[in-house]
């Protein structure tokens, strides 16, 4: 009985290596194969596909596992007698390459020489999936770590009720306090601004509204800031964050630019409309008298055209705003009726649409609609309907005036038109003197980035 | 002080003719230890580990340096001049066999022979080239990739106890894999530095006489690259053992000190 014992335990441990739920595999010290169970040979596609089999344990890894069987590996088999869960992958037979983690452990002699390096596998499928991730994921914080460590702005992680829970490196740089001075603080207590002592309390309600809260505002010293305040949206094992970041710019160089600007324009400005008081006054005294009345006239629609480009948010002109200098010349806005969208323009064009205008509403107060009391002018405008370029179509419709014949000759006026706004608006200009009252139709594009 | 930075043991004779090693990718100078014993009795033995590597100074591993391999050359000159070693066998072996080469470039005054186990002035393929190193680009990208998955049990908060012990001290070995185990930063870098360096122009130019030990089963280094360095380097002597793996040094230990006993000469 005891042989049969003997025996049947012999069978146990047999089918216990050959199928054991892992791969087992036996080498000599240089790596060559002597065994390998069943389970591993399942794995690697061998007992589907007969042939040649590699001869040693790093044929059967790819190309990374191999570099790191001699360099790694087997040293650390020869040298510290084991080595446990060395991620690597095996190459299957017609398939896609195995994700498995490997340990093994030297057999030696009485002298200390290795004779016999026992191996076990386990398929790392699942786990070399989540690990994948937890890597990118890994990689993925850092890379944002290290943007917000070394972002020159102040960036601040802060509670609800104010307290600093985060403070990198620009906040450290721009306030001159460690990280460890400003944990746990009020952030209302180490970021002052002039005249707002609650400003993050309002910040976070007016965060319930929206995305985020930007201002502009002033450090006691003088510096400008622009100020970012968000909530954190993420959702912890603790539930919703309360927590809202906090960006701080200094933007004291810029502003100090901006009221340099500021000041330029506005002597710019200045020194336009005293030039063209000058010229005016030259005309005065050189022109006769009924050329000089046409001739301010002309010159006054230029300076208003230039009050409206120095407007100091504009670097153009709003079409409106032109035309409300033209509905004053007119007589006001019952005698101008303008509908029309705000509408910018470059300098460019605005400079010259203004003289049009000026052309336009002077010829019908002398000839046009505008020299009977009862007569008025039409202006529509609005992008083209028959155009996706942008185009806009500009209509100038005199209605309730006189009869209308068409002139004998082209003055001043139709002539500039002509020339001046089909080339520098680069625009399609149509003028014609039907019975009922003149009309003017200029097609262009608006360009408000600059000149064209 | 570059004797504790690099973990610096020397044995042997203290009058005797120096023999250095540099070990290589991978693992430390405890690589050597069925090999440098053989050399005490008439030798001035000295080992270490390369900067970053085993019982070094982690913190003096500076990527921007050691991004070249000069700058581990340049930590075996340091040696030579600490120790004012003159006459001196380098011995290297595999990537630690290229730091030995560059250091003998730069100190020809104290280094008169080279002894190269497994080395290789390139692991890549030339495309175009009549040069054949074993591997592709891709390759040796995924080996990277691939050292990042294996820490080998390394954790940030037991890198100070590595560093401070000795690698050959017994008692943490069993703990913890502690052989071959570098910081995973480091490893990556070095394992780039190590397989992307190309340096035949400076194998094709050495001065002093050297020694090739090439095992003829090299899973890393094929035989193509033996003849290439036995037909490009000046003095050489190449010496072909039976022997599989990158390692003979440890697998052939005995065969690898005679070839280097008999290259070397009686001290």
């Amino acid at each position: 009985m005891a042989k049969d014992g003997a025996a049947e335990r012999r069978n146990v441990l047999a089918e216990l290596v050959e199928d054991a739920p892992c791969g087992i595999v036996v080498t000599d010290p240089d790596g060559r194969l002597q065994y390998v169970n069943e389970t591993l040979s399942g794995w690697l596609g061998w007992r589907a596909m007969p042939g040649d089999r590699p001869q040693r344990l790093p044929d059967l890894m790819t190309m990374p596992g191999r570099l790191y069987y001699e360099t790694h590996l087997a040293p650390m088999m020869r040298l510290q007698g084991f080595a446990r869960e060395i991620s690597c992958a095996l190459v299957v037979e017609g398939g896609a390459k195995l994700p498995v983690l490997l340990s093994g452990v030297a057999r030696r002699d009485e002298d200390g020489i290795p004779y016999r390096f026992d191996y076990t596998i386990f398929d790392a499928r699942e786990r070399h999936l989540y690990e994948e991730e937890l890597r990118v994921a890994r990689r993925q914080a850092d890379e944002l770590a290290a943007i917000v460590r070394s972002s020159p702005n102040a960036i601040l992680r802060v509670e609800r009720d104010g307290r600093i829970t985060g403070w990198n490196g620009g906040a450290e740089r721009m306030f001159g306090r460690r990280a460890e001075a400003a944990l746990g603080e009020l952030v209302q207590d180490l970021v002052r601004f002039e005249g707002r002592p609650d400003w993050f309390g309002r910040a976070v309600a007016a965060c319930e509204e929206a995305e985020e809260h930007v201002f502009e505002a002033s450090w006691q010293d003088g510096r400008d800031a622009e100020v970012t305040v968000a909530p954190i949206r993420e959702r912890g094992p603790a539930g919703p964050s309360r927590c809202h970041s906090v960006i701080l710019r200094d933007i004291s160089l810029r502003k100090q630019a901006e009221r340099h600007l500021q000041i330029a324009m506005g002597e710019m400005k200045h020194r336009v409309k005293n030039t063209l008081a000058v010229v005016a006054g030259i005309a005065r005294q050189t022109l006769p008298p009924e050329a000089r009345d046409h001739f301010s006239a002309r010159l006054r629609a230029l300076a208003m055209a230039q009050d409206a480009l120095a407007r100091p948010e504009h670097e153009g002109a709003d079409l409106r705003d032109l035309l409300e200098f033209t509905a004053q010349e007119a007589g006001g806005a019952d005698r101008l009726r303008v509908q029309g969208p705000p509408l910018m323009l470059s300098p460019r064009q605005a400079t010259c649409f203004s003289m049009a205008l000026h052309e336009l509403v002077t010829n019908a107060l002398k000839y046009g609609a505008l020299s009977d009391p009862n007569g008025h002018v039409l202006v529509t405008y609005g992008l083209a309907g028959d155009a996706d370029d942008g185009s806009v179509r500009f209509v100038w419709q005199e209605r309730d005036g006189p009869v209308v014949t068409p002139p004998a000759h082209r003055g001043f006026g139709s002539k500039m038109i002509g020339a001046v706004v089909e080339a520098e608006l680069r625009a399609e200009v149509r003028l014609e003197y039907p019975p009922e009252g003149g009309l003017c139709e200029i097609v262009f594009r608006p360009d408000a980035a600059g000149p064209p | 002080m570059i004797v504790e930075r690099n973990n610096v043991v020397t044995s042997g004779r203290a009058d005797g003719r120096p023999i250095v090693f540099a070990h290589g990718f991978g693992c430390d100078q405890s690589m050597w230890r069925q090999v440098a014993p053989a050399f005490e009795d008439r030798h001035h033995v000295v080992t270490y580990d390369l900067t970053g590597m085993g019982g070094s100074d982690l913190a003096a591993y500076d990527m921007d340096r050691y991004a070249d391999l000069e700058a581990h050359a340049a930590d075996l000159n340091a040696i030579l001049e600490e120790l004012d070693l003159e006459d001196a066998v380098l011995v290297g072996h595999s990537i630690g066999a290229t730091i030995a080469l560059l250091a003998a470039e730069m100190a020809p005054n104290r280094v008169s022979q080279l002894a190269l186990v497994s080395p290789t002035p390139c692991f890549l393929e030339d495309d175009g080239g009549d040069y054949h190193g074993g591997f592709r680009r891709e390759d040796l990208e995924e080996l990277v990739h691939f050292l990042d998955e294996n820490h080998l049990g390394w954790s940030a908060q037991m890198a100070p106890t590595i560093a401070g012990q000795s690698a050959g001290e017994p008692a943490a070995e069993e703990l913890t894999q502690s052989f071959c185990r570098t910081d995973p930063a480091i490893a990556q870098h070095f394992g780039r530095v190590t397989f992307f360096a190309d340096r035949r122009a400076e194998f094709a130019r050495v001065a002093q006489p050297v020694l090739i030990l090439h095992c003829d089963q090299d899973a890393l280094v094929p035989m193509r690259v033996a003849e290439w360095m036995r037909d490009r380097v000046p003095r050489n002597r190449l010496e072909v053992l039976n022997a599989t793996g990158h390692c003979p040094h440890m697998t052939v230990p005995s065969d690898v000190v005679a070839a280097m006993r008999d290259f070397v000469g009686p001290g």
